[in-house]
């Protein structure tokens, strides 16, 4: 959903770049300044530059700044280590902290005008369902080696050639269900938002939409990283 | 009290793929018997590789109700 002002779009129009009208152009030029581009940019530096801001140096006792973000982290590692023990939480967490910091900022950047979620663009979130599905095929291949293949093709040996293309579709199922859940969520918000506003904007109606966007945002970060940590357990995990 | 609740939001997350994997796990199936027909046997097979896929598709959306109904971790 093409909102309409999205203030780096018009800011690069005035450089005369080929910004596209839609969600994404035909040139490489076009396709790297289109709007879900910019703004997963704007996140990004984003989050480099706060915490450069706000974190000096690390102290022994933490000031409020520092505090925030041990909160932040800690929070997370230890919501990591519930779901999956603490030594491979330890190992996941940079990557899961990744992407728990870029949608969570991804999704809350929706709610203000002039800017929009990246992650209402399917192929945002589709690149990070991807790695995140690799990934944990490939942790499953790295800890259990062909035993691993092997609980792809059902329990008796006859069996295989039917169980092994249902184990197939069920596992690309979850690229399915993951980078659409996101998708959908965030790019209905947006639709229900723009619509309200040109309907009855005057009086004051995209409010209590927006606000149930605040709970949507956390809301989806907290499944696409809980989902995500799930899977890499479930494959570490022994086979069953 | 606080464990009970996290559990819960686990349960619920991991439940709540449920609707979405069973319709995407049909799609999948459908979609690749019908390119198996259209665009790798120029519809020489058609319909035969749609059907067949798509019923793979279902029973895999039902294999995955199937197994979380026989969960035993909670």
């Amino acid at each position: 959903m093409q909102e309409p002002l999205l203030f780096i779009s018009v800011i690069l129009r005035f450089f005369h770049l080929p910004v596209p009208e839609g969600m994404v152009g035909h040139t490489i030029l076009a396709k790297l300044v289109s709007p879900h581009m910019t703004y997963t940019w704007f996140v990004m530096a984003i989050l480099i530059i706060t915490p450069k801001l706000t974190l000096g140096k690390l102290e022994m006792v933490p000031g409020n700044k520092q505090n925030f973000w041990e909160a932040c982290v800690g929070g997370l590692e230890d919501f990591m280590a519930d779901n999956m023990g603490p030594k491979r939480a330890a190992m996941m967490f940079p990557m899961m902290a990744t992407f728990t910091f870029y949608i969570l900022v991804a999704n809350l950047l929706g709610l203000i005008p002039g800017f929009m979620s990246p992650t209402s663009n399917l192929n945002i979130t589709l690149a990070m369902t991807l790695i995140v599905w690799f990934t944990h095929h490939f942790l499953g291949l790295r800890y259990h080696g062909f035993k691993y293949i092997k609980h792809f093709l059902g329990p008796m040996w006859w069996l295989t050639p039917l169980m092994f293309p249902i184990e197939v579709i069920s596992n690309l199922a979850r690229i399915l269900s993951l980078s659409i859940r996101l998708f959908g969520n965030m790019m209905a918000h947006e639709i229900l938002a723009a619509i309200l506003f040109m309907l009855v904007g005057a009086f004051f109606a995209p409010v209590p939409i927006l606000v149930l966007g605040v709970l949507v945002a956390v809301v989806q970060t907290m499944v696409f990283v809980l989902l995500s940590v799930i899977y890499c357990a479930g494959a570490m995990e022994s086979a069953h | 009290m606080a464990g009970d609740k996290k559990e819960l939001i686990r349960l619920m997350t991991d439940f709540g793929t449920l609707g979405l994997t069973m319709a995407g796990s049909v799609f999948i199936g459908l979609g690749f018997g019908y390119y198996l027909d259209h665009k790798i046997f120029d519809g020489r097979t058609s319909p035969w590789f749609t059907f067949i896929f798509l019923g793979l598709g279902i029973i895999a959306g039902f294999k995955n109700l199937y197994h979380m109904a026989k969960r035993k971790d909670f």
